[in-house]
């Protein structure tokens, strides 16, 4: 095997793949839309109220004050919490993202102040680290009233402050769930498409029958293709995984199973491509079947949603889809932190991917009859 | 050591030692067959390609061409049949046969997105044996299209950089597939020039084609497949020697055409035509008949413009040999 073959055949695949603006949207901004789109509508972002829970300890006149204010920049939905209930359980309960605590001696902390200049009191801002749109809303709100509040009763000096506590929930939103999805769905377009072009486009072409004729040999071709797959997969999870971070403020775990499973997935759905290249032969009616078999699978396999939420007969068809697997092990690893879990579906798609992967460059038929 | 040699096949078989052999063919094809189901597309033929010249494969759309090549090229199973290629078997030696041979398959299309140099380089990289790039972008006139994308480039091009494709590893023999179809007639000129510098070059070309002017006008051999089987084979003065009918005599513009055909035909020839505006077209069967008709126009003061001769061509060799047109044989 000549790895400089295999290396330089990948590195003119990206040469061509960087010069494909329709290559490059399905790869890369396909994704990238998807998931912003997915994500502002399922995580309220760009939605103009707030809901906000308020715990008023104190009940005096000045954190009446601090009620009114906030309630009258009209951002929030503001729920009021009894004073003797427990945040902390009460935010795990109802999966609360943004809830105020103002402590008990809230009155008294701002009337000493005005003896005791280094007496200060603080408010607890409870807030999910995920929902990062509502959390920074929420905190640049409670700093414009506290600074205005401050500035009355002081001139300036910081009696008022605020204490933020992350809430740490098991709760995961849509988008956690649905990046994981997103990123597999992208390798698995990614590998099948690319796959069905080098098995019929490359055919019609006669760049399979060229290099038939040539020194190159069945394995290298394979693996420098296989090369440029996982180069698109890595590049599809980094971008994908840095939105979810930076957009929408995810906690995202890259480990080695991840990196395997992602592997794995561009074998499985290359072999997939292979087959369905070798038995339909014409490049775009091998396209259509491709999209026949991929989108029913993106949908089927929980990609948008969770299985939960469909009726059984499709959770029973799920099961059987590779992309379920891929889904189930990527969210487990990448999310959920559960690794047993990832490595059971993670065991499942490398399978997946040794059958398709050996029946696919067993099948292609690389001579002419 | 008995082969079918190609030139004889048509009238039997000789024998030509190994040394000999090994020495001076490129390609030695022995009773190649192929057969798919019920139909034979190429039905036990033989023949040999001699290094250094440009061998025709000249044949209408399904006659067995492409089949044949991609067999030789290995790209294809025979059902029967040997191939060598520069005295080696292909069956089991073809790995290292591969660094000698440079192949332009048929409609062949290299990666769109790759620039003519890069393409090049590509194909070059896959092999031990290099040529130098620049040398053969010049030698193809490509140094003004080296750095544009292959998918923008016109069909005339495109099959010129498909030959500089097939030389990237300085091959010894060249396999063109119908590399000037689907070319306006001044592309296909280009690429005959390009063609026609590989035998300067000292390279065997094997060019299949369905054009006849363009096996006319670059082979030094052609074998005429039709239906699988190889009809004629040989240079192309054998062919028209055996298998042309005649040569046509024109006179153009000739005064009194009426009684100067009369005349002839009294002379006892036989075919005669004119087309009313003054020029006729003799058949005549060989050369001192154009003396003749010469001196008879001469001793009867028939005045004309001028006259011409025009020489069967392959066009009629191959309808004399099949009872088609091989333009009409083209889908």
């Amino acid at each position: 095997m000549n790895l400089k073959i295999i290396w330089m055949d990948f590195i003119y695949s990206i040469k061509g793949w960087y010069r494909s603006r329709g290559g490059m949207f399905w790869s890369l901004a396909f994704p990238v839309i998807l998931i912003l789109l997915f994500g502002a509508i399922f995580s309220g972002v760009g939605s103009t109220k707030y809901t906000l829970y308020v715990q008023d300890q104190d009940q005096t006149e000045m954190s009446n004050l601090f009620n009114t204010t906030l309630n009258a920049t009209k951002l929030f939905n503001i729920n009021i919490v009894k004073s003797d209930v427990n945040v902390t359980s009460y935010i795990k309960e109802k999966n609360i993202k943004s809830l105020i605590v103002i402590p008990k001696g809230f009155e008294q902390t701002i009337k000493n102040s005005f003896v005791n200049p280094s007496a200060t009191v603080n408010l607890s801002f409870y807030f999910d680290p995920s929902e990062q749109t509502t959390t920074q809303v929420t905190r640049s709100v409670i700093s414009s009233i506290l600074q205005e509040m401050n500035k009355n009763l002081s001139k300036g000096r910081t009696i008022i402050g605020v204490h933020e506590i992350s809430t740490i929930t098991e709760n995961f939103n849509f988008i956690d769930f649905f990046l994981p999805g997103m990123i597999g769905f992208t390798i698995m377009q990614g590998a099948i498409y690319g796959s069905i072009e080098r098995n019929t486009k490359y055919r019609k072409d006669g760049i399979l029958r060229k290099l038939l004729t040539t020194p190159i040999t069945r394995t290298e071709w394979i693996l420098a293709k296989m090369l440029f797959m996982m180069f698109l997969a890595a590049l599809t999870t980094a971008l994908i995984t840095i939105i979810g971070i930076l957009v929408f403020g995810m906690t995202v775990n890259i480990n080695p199973l991840v990196i395997i499973i992602l592997i794995a997935t561009s074998f499985l759905f290359s072999g997939m491509g292979m087959l369905i290249g070798r038995f339909v032969k014409e490049e775009e009616t091998a396209d259509t079947a491709a999209g026949a078999i991929s989108f029913p699978m993106m949908f089927l396999a929980g990609t948008f949603f969770p299985l939960e939420q469909m009726p059984q007969f499709l959770q029973t068809i799920a099961h059987v889809l590779p992309l379920y697997y891929v889904n189930e092990a990527l969210r487990n690893s990448m999310i959920y932190m559960n690794q047993t879990e990832s490595l059971i579906n993670g065991a499942v798609v490398i399978i997946f991917a040794a059958v398709f992967f050996i029946s696919g460059v067993l099948l292609t038929k690389w001579k002419e009859d | 050591m008995a082969v079918a040699c190609a030139a004889c096949h048509a009238k039997g078989r000789i024998t030509i030692p190994a040394q000999e052999q090994s020495n001076n063919f490129a390609i030695e094809v022995s009773h190649l067959k192929k057969v798919y189901g019920d139909l034979v597309a190429v039905d036990d033929i033989s023949f040999a390609v001699k290094k250094g010249e440009i061998f025709a494969f000249l044949g209408p759309n399904g006659a067995g061409k492409t089949t044949t090549v991609e067999m030789i090229e290995s790209i294809r199973q025979p059902t029967v049949g040997s191939i060598k290629l520069l005295g080696r078997d292909i069956k089991n030696q073809f790995n290292e046969i591969k660094e000698k041979i440079g192949i332009l398959p048929q409609e062949f299309h290299s990666f769109e997105r790759l620039t003519v140099r890069e393409t090049l380089i590509y194909f070059s990289n896959l092999y031990k044996k290099k040529a130098d790039i620049e040398e053969i972008i010049q030698f193809l006139d490509l140094t003004s299209y080296k750095n544009m994308l292959y998918r923008n480039l016109s069909g005339g091009l495109k099959q010129r950089v498909g030959v500089a494709i097939s030389l990237v590893n300085d091959p010894e023999i060249i396999f063109l597939d119908e590399p000037t179809t689907g070319l306006d007639p001044k592309a296909r000129r280009e690429v005959w020039g390009v063609i026609a510098g590989l035998r300067k070059k000292g390279k065997t070309v094997f060019l299949t084609t369905h054009y006849m002017e363009e096996a006319e006008f670059l082979a030094d051999h052609i074998a005429v497949i039709f239906k699988g089987k190889i009809i004629a084979e040989g240079t192309l003065e054998d062919l028209i020697r055996n298998y042309g009918k005649s040569s046509i005599l024109h006179i153009k513009k000739c005064k009194n055409a009426t009684d100067v055909i009369e005349m002839l035909k009294q002379e006892g020839y036989d075919e005669v035509s004119s087309d009313g505006n003054g020029d006729i077209a003799i058949k005549i069967d060989y050369k001192e008949r154009v003396l003749e008709i010469l001196s008879h126009l001469r001793h009867d003061c028939i005045e004309y413009e001028s006259i011409d001769i025009r020489r069967s061509n392959l066009e009629e060799v191959f309808l004399r040999l099949t009872g088609s047109k091989l333009t009409e044989e083209k889908q």
